[in-house]
């Protein structure tokens, strides 16, 4: 019954990892998780060998990380599925599951995660149903009405109230970790770039963690503010982005314009130091590629200021109608608890009272040195997670205001050396929505042979479904808003 | 009320009035530009250094239908000959006209067909299709209904339904689970109907192109009408091409 501890963006090494048989390992994940760790990851480190898992646990409250690893005879891989106790598990043995072929006995609810149809064994997903009179199903998607990804959403129905809603996705499923296995050294960043285009900086910044550390690394103080700077002006573009589209769900087209004119300022102040309005062509292994001088850094501080002084009359509007506040509060409410059980992160745990933030929890890169104050409130409701999306906001423009005066002097970019072969990392960035993790492994030749990625929207979709529990479904679009969850960054 | 009076005053003019002409920011990548020079003999470290395979090295051609419009090759040449410049005008409806070579000025783009002008010159309605976009494509495309680039002032609009729409707007490589409904969504549109890639993704596949996951035969099998490149394409590279294209 042992683990192996790990920090955030350590690197070490495989041989450190105690793989016991598979049923102490399950009863250390039990032991763990009872004990207030979280899963982040369980799959096998090495593709090759399927009976070799590993779980990644993480215990935010006391900033621990640690390894466990299982062995599986490879011609059973199956153990008795923890979802029951620990809901948390349940949509990570599903995909382990999908991906790898195991059969969690028992499992309360095993379903396709991204490759549609594999767990159901090529016949059509059957989607839980209500039995009895006066009861609908409505079926939304793949394809949205909006400008948006797809996905499907099955919602049960008794008149306007929703009793369950069930949410289908892998529709953009790319393949994106097995290209990081086969793709050469030219073409990870832009493939972390594309994870989620919306996350551009949240996953790079995960990816280049990944690269740095197994790569031991140290990149320049300076390229680390950059990188956080670049990491808060993403965090407040998708944050107005969320209050704008909030806003307009509920038909306030005047706080929806003017969200989306302050979020113009703010993606025009990413491609003035990078060239891009998502910040694509900024990160490089090593550090950043584009510097700040004085010119953008005027140029920057103009735009926010504007959004600062803007963003105080807007929110003073929004949260102040009685319109809204109407449509806001106690609509989607997530209950503390349900949101320990299943596992949720970010923005949305947060709302729940969750104090949960990567920058805080496993502190990286600039974060270690200016830190940032855990925000959270206690309704989970629509509301919360809108008025903690204004309240980010603040915190971030505070962050960029101190670090955009004050650079570090010294270089932006460090020369990378090779990887350490037979080696794993763990890297964890808190992108706008909430935790990005990357993992990797290295074969014998130091190249990346196993890549594993977990997207806020991995937990976090399930807390959309809990959301709309006794819930009109005529507010499912408000509170898909709310969340505002990534359909490319779950699918991979 | 005095309060929504104080926010319209303070949204002001936030609006691009000439999409032809406006001011990006200094580093926007758009057109890029080959200097006249020649390369050095058997240099090829543009294309190497491409992560798509947008480049094809002596003489250098770049497509911009595959290109992501990074910076890589530009830092990469040693005579400093590539230099993406402000330009937004990129859009084209032929996939030929969107390789760069030395002598390129502009990218060319003819008007569609007079029976398409006609039907769509003053009211175009489309339909997006994100088929595995990452959401770089999605989030551009809706920011062209916002204050700033209002697209809705040309009769151009996103509609919830393929029955409404005059053409499918598609972004993404396609993936294999998004291959039948874009193919039903299509099927939806009513005659005449047109299609329109926008991003790398969709013209090209960008680094999704030799992925198990992705399923390209729609557009393989389909014309496409007009072709938008960038990643993602600025709201004003959409604007300006679709303008050109419907003869505005």
């Amino acid at each position: 019954m042992s683990s192996l501890q790990i920090q955030n963006n350590q690197c070490f090494r495989l041989d450190e990892i105690i793989f016991s048989d598979k049923n102490d390992f399950l009863k250390t994940v039990a032991k763990h998780l009872a004990g207030g760790f979280r899963m982040i990851g369980l799959f096998p480190p090495d593709k090759r060998n399927p009976g070799k898992i590993i779980a990644v646990l993480a215990n935010s409250g006391s900033s621990e990380l640690c390894i466990a690893g299982g062995e599986f005879p490879a011609d059973k891989l199956e153990f008795d599925s923890l979802a029951a106790s620990f809901p948390q598990t349940n949509y990570f043995e599903c995909e382990l599951s999908e991906n790898y072929g195991y059969t969690p006995l028992n499992h309360p609810w095993l379903r396709p995660v991204r490759k549609q149809n594999v767990i159901a064994g090529g016949k059509p997903y059957q989607f839980y149903k209500l039995e009895g009179d006066e009861v609908h199903e409505v079926a939304v998607g793949p394809i949205h009405a909006g400008v948006i990804e797809p996905g499907h959403f099955r919602f049960q129905c008794h008149g306007e109230l929703v009793y369950n809603l069930e949410i289908n996705l892998g529709y953009q499923h790319r393949g994106v970790e097995a290209l990081f296995r086969e793709a050469g050294p030219g073409r990870g960043i832009m493939l972390a770039e594309s994870i989620a285009g919306d996350t551009v900086i949240g996953h790079t910044y995960a990816h280049c963690n990944v690269i740095e550390s197994l790569s031991n690394t140290q990149i320049s103080l300076r390229a680390q503010v950059i990188r956080s700077i670049a990491e808060e002006l993403e965090r407040i573009a998708m944050h107005l982005s969320g209050l704008g589209g909030v806003s307009n769900d509920i038909g306030l087209a005047l706080a929806a314009s003017s969200y989306g004119r302050l979020r113009t300022l703010v993606i025009n102040s990413l491609a003035d130091l990078s060239g891009s309005r998502f910040g694509r062509g900024l990160f490089v292994y090593g550090g950043v590629r584009f510097d700040f001088d004085r010119e953008n850094i005027n140029n920057i501080i103009k735009k926010l200021n504007t959004v600062r002084s803007d963003v105080k009359v807007i929110n003073d509007f929004l949260f102040s109608s009685t319109g809204a506040l109407v449509r806001f509060e106690k609509t989607g409410i997530v209950s503390q608890d349900s949101a320990l059980k299943i596992g949720m992160v970010g923005l949305a745990a947060r709302s729940c009272g969750i104090e949960l933030d990567t920058r805080i929890n496993y502190p990286y890169g600039a974060y270690r040195y200016f830190p940032v104050s855990q925000i959270t409130l206690s309704t989970g409701d629509v509301f919360a997670r809108s008025r903690l999306r204004a309240l980010e906001i603040d915190e971030s423009l505070r962050f960029i205001f101190e670090q955009i005066e004050n650079l570090p002097d010294g270089g932006i970019k460090t020369a990378v050396g090779a990887a350490e072969p037979e080696s794993g990392v763990v890297a964890i960035t808190e992108g706008w929505r909430g935790e990005v993790v990357h993992i990797a492994v290295t074969d014998e030749q130091g190249r990346v042979a196993q890549y594993k990625i977990k997207d806020p929207s991995f937990n976090n979709w399930y807390g959309l479904s809990l959301a709309l529990r006794k819930t009109e479904i005529s507010d499912f679009p408000l509170c898909n808003k709310s969340f505002d969850l990534s359909y490319a960054g779950h699918d991979l | 009320m005095i309060d929504a009076v104080k926010l319209r005053i303070l949204q002001g003019d936030p609006i691009v009035h000439d999409v032809k002409n406006a001011n990006l920011p200094k580093l926007f990548r758009g057109l890029p530009v080959i200097a006249g020079k020649p390369c050095p003999a058997g240099c090829d470290k543009c294309a190497a250094a491409c992560p798509v395979r947008a480049i094809t090295a002596d003489p250098v051609k770049i497509d911009l239908g595959r290109c992501t419009f990074c910076p890589l090759c530009e830092e990469a040449c040693p005579e400093k000959l590539i230099h993406y410049t402000n330009n937004y005008h990129i859009a084209s409806d032929k996939r030929e006209s969107l390789i760069v070579t030395k002598d390129t000025q502009a990218i060319t783009s003819a008007s569609a067909a007079k029976k398409i002008r006609d039907y769509f010159g003053k009211s175009l309605k489309l339909r997006q299709v994100s088929a595995g976009g990452c959401n770089g494509c999605e989030l551009e495309l809706n920011a062209l209904n916002n204050v700033n680039f209002d697209m809705g002032r040309f009769g151009i609009e996103f509609v919830a339904s393929p029955r409404h729409a005059d053409g499918i707007v598609i972004t993404g490589p396609v993936t294999r689970n998004m291959a039948n409904p874009l193919q039903i969504c299509y099927e939806a549109v009513p005659n005449p109907k047109i299609i329109i890639l926008v991003g790398a993704c969709a013209i090209a596949g960008h680094v999704f192109e030799d992925s198990a996951q992705v399923q390209r035969k729609f557009l393989a099998e389909n014309k496409i009408d007009l072709y938008v490149p960038g990643c993602p394409p600025h709201p004003l590279t959409f604007i300006t091409g679709i303008l050109r294209f419907i003869g505005r």
